[in-house]
């Protein structure tokens, strides 16, 4: 590029015109007509039956199905196994993400196309992956399956690009002038990057991390063949809700599902809101 | 009369962005609108070229009614100040696009852009991609993109406002010459007082959504409606009850002039061949400012803590100060 | 390069250690597994059995797994379809256009991709099914079923991939501004001028990009299309519902040929995606 973009000594605009929307012409809001019209049928209205099933019962049916012994045990393994998954990946994620920009050998580009797989694959085939080498006919003698290392397992292939993928570019972007500043200071490369780029990373790390959490929260497709389903032991929410539907009990599956959407909505907002803040702080 | 604005308002909720414009353009004429950052010009002229739309009043264009014309039947030409050239067509089809849309003969198209390409001086870049050109010539690649479809009116909106100072300037002077080889008329917003000054027939000074004045560069200089218009076309100060230029004021080193205001000389700067002083004067809170030729300071043996006696020179250009002054009246 | 610098370029043991230890963590939770699949893929049935290519594709060759792959492929293509158009006209309303609740609907339109695909599956059931959905008495009177059928199949799957053209076009749209295309309007291109000379060819590789993406995550699509679907061989059975039957059934080998074909559609689907960034890029 031969031309370098002086910028213009004041803002050209009024800042309080809004960026340059138009109003709608009768052409375009026939468009955003269709538009929404479809969006309802596919989205808006079957989410809104889900909520619907689930408060048709009044609010006693819906909190006893949740209490229920059994869905309940579900939903707490759910919770936990995608918490355990998701504090691994912020540690495993970064280390990843770090060896990826910061490191030069050879195959690192083969690496990098390595961790675009589990977001590639169809769930069911991730599932079938884990089962050829650590399932019924391991060449390594490991059994995962019924077992909740084996959801485990699943749960972290699943989720692997989420931190990587948000903290790479961030690292990448990172002024080498701030590192070298802080070693003419005085500051080990440990303490460097303790004090100075981890928290940096943290807004990304953060996200990824929420991205990963709700990911695993909902997670079926991988979990179907591993989680042998045996009820208190290896249930997870989303193959809880399967078994309702198929034994006819669409209420208690909506509300399974209502719970499921909610987690998943709160834990995106709400690690939204956190690394925000951190990012004001930094 | 080319281009006719009347009653013209727009409000982008509370902030009054234009309110009520009246103007007037004649066919053929380099009109500059000129004021500060945010003060409405672009809204007028994208108002004009139909790019926005205004709450209240009308736009004639070439004696027909434009006020509800979408843009693309205003027959009017608009370059933007970041070019918007299209980035995947080579110099020549941006030129040719006008022209296609308007569905013209393969032949007259070429021969039109070929002829547009030498006019802009760009005929030997016609297959290359906007991306290989450099600023100043992507800006003549829109001008000429522009002229190709024969608009009735020329619109551009900060023109040179994103290029470096140098190519600004050969622009600046092409531009003017490009005006008075193809005549048609045309109108360019611009915070650059010194562009409006060199290369505009007429200037019409907006500010704050409302017209200051309209006038040849001339006028506005010479007989500026107010201190707002003053303060936008250079250096003012005020010296009691008028703002005026501060080479219009006259120095002496002694009392004689009725009505002059005795001062103290607080700082006195040698720039080049003029020597700025700044000037406590009795009875007034604001410093004076004063430019002088470095001659005139000598003759006068001028010095930090003299006592001097100020007046306006004959002829000088002054309005009354306002009782508050306004911002741009602050001493330069 | 900022990270030829110094400060970065020294490579103490702990280098040495994250980049191990990083290579066997990938290697045993993606590569090696991967590595199983294709080579029990190819295996030999039995022992003495002939392996290699022939058995894999006369596996394929089976009626039911035909039948699976041509469904797959039809639901993949229509929502496909009705994604890209649906997403570009969604994504120049976002960016071009003011109207009530354009925030909300730009949040809206991403829902899907957090949300379950079991959810997803009992939604549709929820307002569709003729048994027991919200609209089911409706639109059985009218003759119309979704449930059970392909229309319910494609749909299930569009829900899942809405968002990915989306995603994608969005942000450029924002970026290339609308000079140029008020520039296209000025010189006198009508809306579909302007949209078809100027908007089309700068969104381009976004839209490809999107097109991609939507089409491998429907390829892939299992848990949304398996409650929506009967699911029964050659009533339903998607290549991936088809893995899932095969494999509980105890018909692995013809499992792994069927996921065999989708690993090489995704990685073929990261291939391509990783050409189109070059090619934008350039």
């Amino acid at each position: 590029m031969t031309d370098t973009l002086v910028a213009p000594p004041g803002p050209a605009r009024t800042t309080s015109r809004p960026s340059g929307l138009f109003r709608l012409t009768p052409t375009s809001g026939i468009g955003l007509g269709v538009a929404l019209v479809w969006f309802s049928i596919l989205v808006l209205l079957p989410l809104a039956a889900v909520v619907g099933a689930a408060a048709a019962g009044g609010w006693g049916a819906f909190w006893n199905t949740l209490t229920d012994a059994q869905t309940f045990a579900a939903l707490r393994l759910t919770v936990l196994e995608a918490a355990g998954v998701t504090v691994v990946n912020a540690v495993i994620g970064t280390v990843v993400a770090w060896v990826l920009v910061r490191d030069h050998f050879f195959g690192k580009r083969i690496l990098d196309v390595v961790i675009d797989i589990p977001f590639a694959l169809p769930t069911i085939v991730a599932g079938l992956v884990l089962l050829s080498l650590y399932g019924p006919e391991s060449p390594v003698g490991i059994n995962i399956v019924n077992t909740r290392q084996g959801i485990f397992l699943a749960l972290l292939f699943v989720t692997l690009p989420f931190v990587v993928r948000t903290v790479q570019p961030v690292l990448i972007e990172l002024d080498a002038d701030v590192e070298e500043a802080a070693a003419s200071l005085g500051a080990s490369r440990l303490t460097t990057f303790r004090r100075i780029i981890l928290p940096s990373l943290v807004p990304a790390i953060t996200a990824g991390s929420s991205l990963g959490f709700a990911r695993a929260i909902s997670e079926f497709g991988s979990l179907v063949l591993i989680s042998g389903n045996t009820p208190y032991q290896t249930e997870v929410a989303s193959l809880k809700i399967l078994k309702f539907i198929e034994g006819d009990n669409q209420a208690g599956a909506a509300a399974v599902a209502v719970l499921l959407l909610l987690v998943a909505i709160v834990t995106i907002v709400g690690l939204d809101l956190l690394s925000r803040r951190v990012a004001n702080r930094g | 009369m080319s281009i006719e604005v009347r009653g013209v308002g727009k409000r982008y909720g509370d902030f009054v962005a234009l309110d009520d414009i009246n103007v007037s353009l004649p066919t053929g004429q380099l009109t500059a609108l000129l004021g500060p950052s945010g003060g409405g010009k672009s809204t007028l002229l994208r108002i004009i070229a139909g790019l926005e739309s205004a709450d209240t009043g009308t736009v004639d264009i070439e004696g027909v009614d434009a006020t509800t014309l979408p843009p693309q039947k205003r027959n009017v030409g608009f370059v933007f100040q970041h070019y918007a050239v299209f980035k995947h067509m080579s110099v020549a089809k941006n030129v040719a696009f006008g022209l296609e849309i308007r569905k013209r003969p393969k032949a007259e198209v070429k021969a039109k852009v070929a002829e547009l390409l030498e006019l802009v001086h760009l005929s030997q870049f016609a297959h290359r991609l906007p991306s290989q050109l450099s600023g100043g010539q992507r800006q003549r690649l829109a001008l000429a993109r522009a002229l190709a479809v024969e608009p009735s009116v020329l619109l551009l909106d900060e023109p040179f406002g994103a290029l470096d100072a140098k190519v600004r300037k050969e622009l600046r002077d092409w531009l003017r010459r490009l005006h008075d080889e193809v005549h048609v008329t045309t109108v360019f917003v611009t915070h650059d007082q010194e562009e409006a000054l060199e290369v505009a027939d007429e200037i019409v000074v907006i500010n704050e959504g409302r017209i200051e004045q309209i006038g040849s560069p001339d006028q506005l200089y010479d007989e500026p409606a107010n201190d707002f218009v003053m303060g936008f076309l250079g250096a003012v100060t005020r010296l009691g009850p008028l703002v005026l230029r501060p080479h219009d004021i006259e120095v002496a080193v002694a009392p004689g002039v009725p009505g002059s205001s005795a001062g103290v000389v607080q700082r006195a700067l040698r720039v080049g061949f003029e020597v700025r002083l700044t000037v406590d004067v009795e009875g007034q809170d604001e410093q004076v400012l004063v430019v002088l030729s470095r001659a005139h300071a000598r003759a006068l043996d001028l010095e930090l803590g003299s006592k001097v006696w100020l007046s306006p020179t004959t002829g000088a250009t002054t309005v009354p100060a306002l009782a508050v002054p306004r911002e741009a009246v602050a001493s330069a | 390069m900022a990270d030829t610098r110094q400060i970065r370029a020294g490579k103490g043991p702990v280098t040495y250690a994250l980049r191990t230890f990083v290579i066997l963590y990938l290697a045993v939770l993606v590569v090696w597994p991967l590595w199983e699949v294709g080579s029990r893929t190819f295996a030999p049935l039995e022992r003495g059995a002939e392996s290699g290519i022939g058995p894999f594709l006369e596996r394929l060759q089976d009626p039911t797994v035909t039948y699976a792959f041509g469904l797959t492929a039809t639901c993949a293509f229509w929502a496909v379809l009705i994604n890209t158009v649906f997403g570009v006209g969604i994504s120049l309303l976002l960016t071009r256009y003011r109207f009530p609740g354009r925030r909300l609907l730009s949040v809206l339109v991403d829902i899907p991709m957090s949300v379950s695909p079991v959810v997803v599956g009992l939604a549709l059931v929820l307002a569709y099914s003729s048994g027991q959905g919200w609209f089911g008495g409706a639109l059985e009177s009218a003759g119309i079923f979704i449930i059970g059928t392909t229309p319910g199949m494609i749909m299930a799957t569009a829900f899942v991939s809405l968002p990915l053209v989306i995603r994608e076009v969005v942000p450029v749209l924002e970026e290339i501004g609308t000079d140029a295309e008020l520039a296209a309007s000025s010189l006198g291109a009508n809306g579909w001028q302007t949209f078809r000379r100027i908007t089309l060819p700068s969104i381009k590789w976004a839209v490809v990009y999107g097109v991609v993406l939507s089409l491998a995550r429907s390829l892939g699509e299992f848990g949304a299309v398996k409650i929506v679907s009967p699911g029964a061989e050659l009533r339903g059975e998607t290549a991936t519902i088809l893995i899932q039957n095969r494999y509980t059934n105890f018909e692995e080998p013809t499992a792994y040929a069927a996921a065999f074909v989708l690993v090489l559609a995704s990685v073929l689907a990261l291939v391509v995606v990783s050409l189109i960034r070059k090619e934008d890029r350039s």
